[in-house]
């Protein structure tokens, strides 16, 4: 690379060597990228001689990062984060695209709440491409259908009143039907509120033992079937309805995601990777990743009996919903992940104030802040935990691209001729998670203080620089 | 070690193999701190057998007792313990302070510091709160119950107290048995690590709905600290050495998990009767607050063979003894 640019500068005279991933060719090897007045004016795939010490443990050359599920905080909750501050997260992540829920105050449920995320956009000079998801209900209440035909026309990439589930099942059908008729998918979180209320922790052996208030499996399993059943009944009147599940976090939820795309139903799901890669024995204490709590059995491993037990207990910055499962729970999202049953691994980034966080476990608010540990933890998997390296970037571009169908033009490839969209990752590089290291106004990570693997260097979208490390 | 008349004033001696600043659970407690814990009771029931019964060993020591939800029996010991040991008590009801006002637990904890607590006792309802207290407090915490989690100086005065009851005072092989609403325990839980910690055989006896989650610790925890879990009272009394009643609350009802009180007392309440099964000198416990008729008969709640009033002195006694030990760990460190 030549000189340094500025955040928001044209990318221009750059030249990149290292190892390219891209997951739209199927290509993946030695690579140079030369970046010309913003665009990708050359994208070679080395051989031979010129391919020499360019291999996937250096410099990674990939794709932009495509995030289908960030909490921005914008209008409502500034203090937790702002456009802004949640873009340049996003682009400290390596994310070039994020796609932002409307759990905001007001909620975005018609036109006019858009128009306001848009202009905080638009006003904020990010090259960094922000989508948007237009509620399904009306205040998400649960009780009638937003606008969404309005939402639809001014370009929503899909509706969820994620958050919460779309409680009503009828409200569920009938949302499916109209959203599907417009060609936008439903994204549902899966969740049973009569099963989870004052619920803190994954029901299971720590929730036990911590005193904690379980949080049974069958409220995400059952209503994910739920929602497959309904999306049955819907696909006979209208072809085109779609249903994504986010967040999946539970093998009993994926078994049924599984057993309806052999049935030939349009569902598509994405689990995270707080959930592919923590466990709930973190909240007693255990730092280790979920593949290393895995006994030989394929059993959990008991933090208490095997000297796991390392930080206090009860951290609130493990407070998140869907709540860390069990060992075997994260072994099945990564399961997922690798036989397609998962399309996708999208953050959740969820940012919250120091003084929503601060208290009591049980009272403490939900939420991971994770945009820009995202890439270091999926990159962690694939040393640690066997993913492939090729199905990990698709997972985070291609794979969430395919959910948004071509909605808002999001179409992640190193190609030749056009805007340059990319991010150059050193895997081998580390960096200690601080609350100064984080662009995001969002420190509740449980990551803080621990060393990752996987520093982003420069991510460019659309052409322009959106995050450079000098 | 002794605590005698005839320790210097004012000096504490610091105590072998306690080091720790808080005493937040049982779970992490080795079998020779627990010992400790039950040598340093002994002593400190026979300062109570004194006519009068303290000892200047927390002299100038400041204790606040700080807790969220009501409570007689252990605010109280808790404070006679304190007492005792001549330190100087400040007994704070939430209830009645800016807790009301909804001031967080982190700026409470910061207050009582800055008004000169060297060490908090906390009850709280919520999980884990005390750990959060520890992270901001500079002295010594202790923990007096938080949420369903732990009540570390409840366990540890039922097994003071069984240990006197059992020749030898050792509890290997021996049948303890927990019978009630566990789910919802913090004595329970507990009591699952200090019993199991000294090899007791454990059972965890309730109806289905208040067992949740138990079959789950009883099988994924480590080989030497399984315990069983049944739903079959009569099973779970026969030929034990020790059965242990757990308080029910009218609430279960309401959140659906039990159809009524009077049904509960029917299948699962300790009568004469039942009792039957269990060994001649089974030994009968409750933490209390009672509902007699309901988890205990009244009349087998004042036999011969009930130890439930003794619980309450020797709860005195232990939390004597874990006070002069946490407070010690403090002197040992320089008080940091």
């Amino acid at each position: 690379m030549s000189e340094p640019a500025r955040v928001g500068d044209v990318a221009d005279g750059l030249i990149i060597r290292g190892w390219g991933v891209d997951p739209e060719s199927g290509r993946e090897g030695a690579a140079e990228a030369t970046v010309n007045d913003g665009i990708l004016t050359r994208m070679t795939w080395l051989t031979g001689a010129a391919a020499q010490g360019l291999e996937p443990g250096g410099t990674l050359i990939l794709p932009g990062l495509v995030d289908l599920h960030a909490h921005f905080r914008e209008p409502g909750n500034e203090d937790a984060e702002t456009v802004v501050t949640g873009l340049a997260a996003a682009a400290h992540g390596g994310f070039t695209t994020a796609c932002l829920m409307p759990n905001t105050t007001p909620a975005i449920d018609e036109a006019s709440v858009l128009a306001l995320v848009r202009g905080a956009v638009a006003a904020s000079g990010s090259p960094v491409r922000a989508l948007v998801h237009g509620a399904v209900t009306a205040g998400r209440r649960g009780d009638t259908l937003s606008a969404m035909g309005e939402l639809a026309d001014a370009g929503v990439v899909g509706f969820s009143d994620d958050g919460a589930p779309v409680r009503s099942a009828s409200i569920l059908h009938n949302a499916l039907a109209y959203a599907g008729a417009l060609g936008l998918p439903i994204i549902d979180h899966p969740e049973d509120p009569s099963l989870t209320e004052g619920a803190e922790a994954s029901e299971g052996y720590v929730a036990t033992v911590l005193g904690l208030k379980g949080w049974p499996v069958a409220a995400e399993a059952g209503s994910v079937a739920r929602s497959i059943a309904i999306l049955a009944d819907v696909v006979r009147d209208v072809p085109g309805a779609r249903l994504h599940l986010t967040h999946v976090s539970t093998a009993a939820a994926l078994d049924h995601v599984r057993a309806a795309k052999a049935a030939g139903l349009p569902v598509t799901c994405d689990v995270t990777p707080h959930h592919l890669s923590l466990t709930d024995e973190w909240i007693a204490g255990a730092r280790r990743w979920a593949w290393q709590a895995l006994g030989a059995d394929g059993r959990a491993r008991d933090p208490w009996a095997d000297g796991a037990l390392v930080a206090h207990p009860f951290d609130t910055s493990l407070r998140v919903n869907p709540p860390l499962r069990s060992a075997t729970d994260a072994a099945a999202c990564l399961a997922a992940l690798r036989d397609g049953t998962a399309d996708a691994i999208a953050t959740d980034h969820a940012p919250h104030t120091e003084v929503d966080k601060h208290v009591e476990f049980g009272w403490a608010i939900n939420g991971i802040s994770g945009l820009e540990t995202a890439l270091p933890v999926v990159l962690a998997a694939v040393a640690g935990a066997g993913l492939p390296l090729a199905r990990a970037v698709e997972t985070l571009t291609t794979g969430p691209a395919r959910v948004l169908a071509g909605r808002g033009d999001v179409w992640p490839g190193l190609r030749t001729g056009e805007p340059a969209d990319l991010v150059v990752i050193d895997p081998a590089a580390s960096w200690t998670v601080t609350p100064e290291s984080l662009a995001s106004k969002g420190k509740n990570t449980p990551l803080l203080g621990r060393s990752l693997r996987g520093v982003v260097r420069l991510t460019l979208a659309g052409g322009r620089v959106a995050y450079t490390v000098d | 070690m002794s605590i005698g008349a005839d320790r210097p004033e004012g000096a504490i001696p610091a105590p072998v193999h306690w080091a720790h600043r808080h005493l937040l659970d049982v779970d992490g407690l080795t079998p020779p701190e627990i010992d400790l814990i039950m040598k340093t009771t002994d002593e400190m029931r026979d300062v109570l057998a004194r006519p009068i019964p303290k000892v200047p060993a927390l002299r100038g020591v400041s204790v606040t007792i700080l807790f969220y939800e009501a409570s007689t029996r252990t605010r109280v010991s808790f404070e006679v313990a304190a007492k005792n040991l001549s330190a100087d008590v400040v007994n704070i009801a939430a209830a009645s302070s800016s807790v009301s006002k909804g001031e967080s637990l982190v700026d409470t904890v910061r207050t009582i510091e800055a008004l000169g607590a060297d060490m908090l006792v906390m009850r709280h309802p919520v999980s884990g709160a005390p750990y959060l207290a520890a992270e901001v407090f500079g002295g010594s915490v202790l923990n007096g119950g938080d949420g369903w989690h732990a009540h570390p100086s409840q366990a540890l005065l039922d097994l003071y107290t069984i240990r006197s009851r059992l020749p030898g005072g050792s509890l290997q092989g021996r049948k303890i048995v927990i019978l009630g609403d566990v789910l919802h325990s913090r004595v329970a839980r507990s009591n699952v690590w200090t019993l199991t910690a000294m090899g007791a055989d454990l059972w965890i006896c309730g109806p289905t709905t208040l067992l949740r989650g138990f079959e789950a610790w009883a099988s994924c925890g480590a080989a030497g600290r399984r315990f069983t879990v049944t739903s079959d009272v009569d099973a779970a009394l026969r030929d034990a050495d020790v059965v242990m009643a757990l308080r029910i609350q009218k609430e279960r009802m309401a959140s659906g998990l039990l159809p009524s009180l009077r049904e509960y007392a029917a299948r699962y309440g300790l009568t004469k009767t039942r009792l039957r099964a269990a060994n001649p000198d089974c030994v009968v416990m409750h933490p209390g607050p009672m509902n007699e008729g309901v988890e205990i008969a009244a009349d087998v709640a004042v036999a011969p063979r009930s130890v439930i009033t003794t619980q309450v002195t020797n709860g005195v006694a232990v939390r004597m003894a874990l006070l002069y030990l946490l407070a010690g760990a403090r002197h040992a460190e320089g008080g940091s």
